[in-house]
């Protein structure tokens, strides 16, 4: 468990940033919303006035004088394009921050070198210099470091900024085990909404230096009233669920959405029936009918009465039946859109994006 | 009687040396604490390690002279507890050096330090390192080019020292007489030729000093654009 409470001027830039987070977490906003600001003062690199408390201690409380300098709170920064030290080795690198288990600590990947630098696929890198490493190279050394520092909570920033989406899948995946296998909770910042929800189950939306939603992320993510402009939150559908079968013949995979329903996505032989996925689809994906669709190629279609219209930047968001839609100011006057009217809300299978399988 | 000159040369370079080698510890930790940002009086601090690159160095060797002659408040005191004396021997020599070519060092040794990304230090206080091991373990090790030019560039302005040594140390032959001053020297009495030869093999050392300095840090831009 992870509260925050911080406060910090820099130039014109104020951050005020609370919220309180249980399990694998993610900042996310805009760039420039303080992202990175905000885990900087939580790593005590920023001093930042106010409070944080993890797992029950208090790294700082400015209010009564208390702050924990960074080499005492004992967290594992991940930074952004990994920030190896240059004059070292890879080897020495990972060792650099290397801290031995503690008694009653279970064991686990932690402190054990060899089992990390193969979960990592780091021993071809180990006599190497960071200078000659590529960019996902020296990311994944940057998290096998912090990770050997067992530290109490693993924070990452931006863990894919410039990787292409291969390397950036199998960078998250590397994330994802790693920090399993050490039982270490993590916090992620990043601008990408996939990336967030691949990582965390408890999402924090930051913009303009104020959170303006926090909790797990299919609530936060879905609920009315998300941020005001060019959030990554901003456009996204994004639910929970469960592989419920595969119909390879009809070219479809069925997910049961936590909270009932199905959603019919591409067939995909990998997602295992029973395993939980997360799923995404952007708002302008979304079709709007005010009659029941016939004749329609969109195998997902939910009724709903619409719950609200909102207009912004130039386009008209409508939400109904769970869903939010994006249509141009043009499609909503001419269906006579309002709240209250009964619409029905359809998506390709294509549009829907597994981002955790 | 006059050295010769190899004893000159000799002299110079031990007394350049010993400067150097007395400013390195305090030079390069200034450096540090005026690389690091946010504490008070640092604007201060900078600008007193910084006048003696700036005012005649006459000035500074009467300040010398004021405060380690055997009236002055630390030369009287040395020499009423331990029995030394300072002024005018050789080691008011190493001093009049060690505090004009303080500044140079600590602003190479500075300007070093602060190319190092500050990322790089936040990761290694996040692993664990406090500020002085930080310093000793990753900052210094990025930055020991620039560290190393600094002092380099210490000894150079040693070697050819003149108006702070002449002050405290004055100029006696044998004893407390470095190159620049014999070259001062032999011009006041007529031996010009003299003069010039000793000339030319300042020339020489600096020149030396100041070559290795640049390839040091041609050396460093190239490590810093891999």
């Amino acid at each position: 468990m992870l509260s925050f409470d911080l406060r910090l001027a820099l130039g014109g830039f104020e951050l005020r940033a609370a919220a309180a987070v249980g399990g694998p977490a993610a900042v996310l906003g805009p760039s420039g919303a303080g992202k990175s600001t905000l885990l900087q003062a939580i790593a005590g690199l920023r001093r930042a006035e106010g409070t944080v408390v993890l797992g029950g201690e208090v790294l700082q409380d400015t209010d009564h004088r208390l702050w924990l300098p960074p080499e005492r709170r004992r967290l594992g920064l991940v930074p952004q394009h990994g920030l190896l030290f240059p004059h070292l080795t890879v080897r020495r690198n990972l060792l650099f921050g290397r801290r031995g288990r503690r008694p009653g600590e279970p064991e686990g990947v932690h402190g054990d070198f060899e089992a990390l630098v193969e979960a990592l696929e780091l021993a071809p890198l180990l006599g190497r210099y960071p200078r000659s490493l590529s960019g996902g190279e020296a990311r994944r050394v940057a998290l096998g470091r912090a990770l050997l520092s067992r530290p109490r909570l693993l924070l990452l920033d931006e863990p894919t900024e410039g990787l292409d989406a291969e390397r950036a899948r199998r960078a998250l995946a590397h994330v994802r085990r790693a920090a399993d296998a050490l039982r270490t909770p993590l916090l992620v910042v990043t601008h990408k909404l996939d990336e967030a929800l691949a990582l965390a189950r408890e999402v924090v939306l930051l913009e303009a230096g104020r959170v303006v939603a926090a909790g797990p992320a299919g609530e936060v993510l879905t609920r009315r009233g998300l941020p005001r402009g060019p959030h990554p939150a901003r456009n996204a559908n994004v639910v929970r669920g469960t592989v419920a079968r595969h119909d390879p013949e009809a070219g479809v995979s069925a997910v049961g959405i936590e909270g009932g329903g199905t959603v019919l996505v591409p067939h995909d032989a990998s997602l295992a029936a029973g395993s939980a996925v997360v799923l995404a689809v952007d708002a302008e994906e979304v079709l709007v009918s005010v009659a029941e669709p016939a004749g329609l190629s969109a195998r997902n279609v939910v009724a709903g009465e619409i719950e609200s219209i909102e207009e912004l930047a130039g386009s008209v968001y409508v939400r109904a039946g769970g869903w939010v839609a994006r249509l141009t100011p043009a499609a909503a006057r001419e269906l006579s859109l309002a709240p209250g009217r009964r619409v029905w809300m359809a998506v390709k299978s294509h549009s829907w994006r597994v981002v955790v399988g | 009687m006059d050295a010769g000159p190899w004893r000159l040369i000799l002299f110079t370079v031990e007394v350049a040396a010993a400067s150097t080698a007395l400013v390195f510890v305090p030079g390069v930790l200034v450096a540090w604490a005026l690389s690091r940002r946010g504490w008070p009086g640092r604007a201060l601090v900078e600008a007193l390690v910084t006048v003696p690159l700036v005012v005649p160095p006459t000035a500074v060797g009467l300040a010398l002279l004021l405060v380690l002659g055997p009236a002055g408040p630390v030369g009287g005191w040395l020499r009423e507890t331990l029995g030394w004396e300072i002024a005018f021997t050789p080691a008011a020599v190493v001093l009049a050096c060690a505090v004009v070519s303080f500044p140079l060092l600590v602003r190479q040794a500075r300007s070093a330090l602060e190319e190092v990304d500050p990322g790089l230090l936040g990761v290694a206080r996040t692993l664990g390192r406090g500020p002085l091991a930080c310093f000793v373990e990753v900052h210094a090790p990025l930055a020991w080019r620039g560290i190393l030019a600094g002092a380099v560039l210490a000894f150079a302005r040693a070697l050819g020292e003149f108006g702070a040594t002449i002050l405290v140390a004055g100029n006696i032959p044998g004893r407390t007489q470095t190159l620049a001053l014999a070259i001062f020297q032999r011009v006041q009495v007529g031996r010009e030729r003299e003069a010039l030869l000793l000339a030319g093999i300042s020339t020489a050392i600096a020149f030396a000093t100041l070559l290795w300095v640049e390839l040091l840090t041609r050396g460093r831009e190239r490590e810093l654009s891999r």
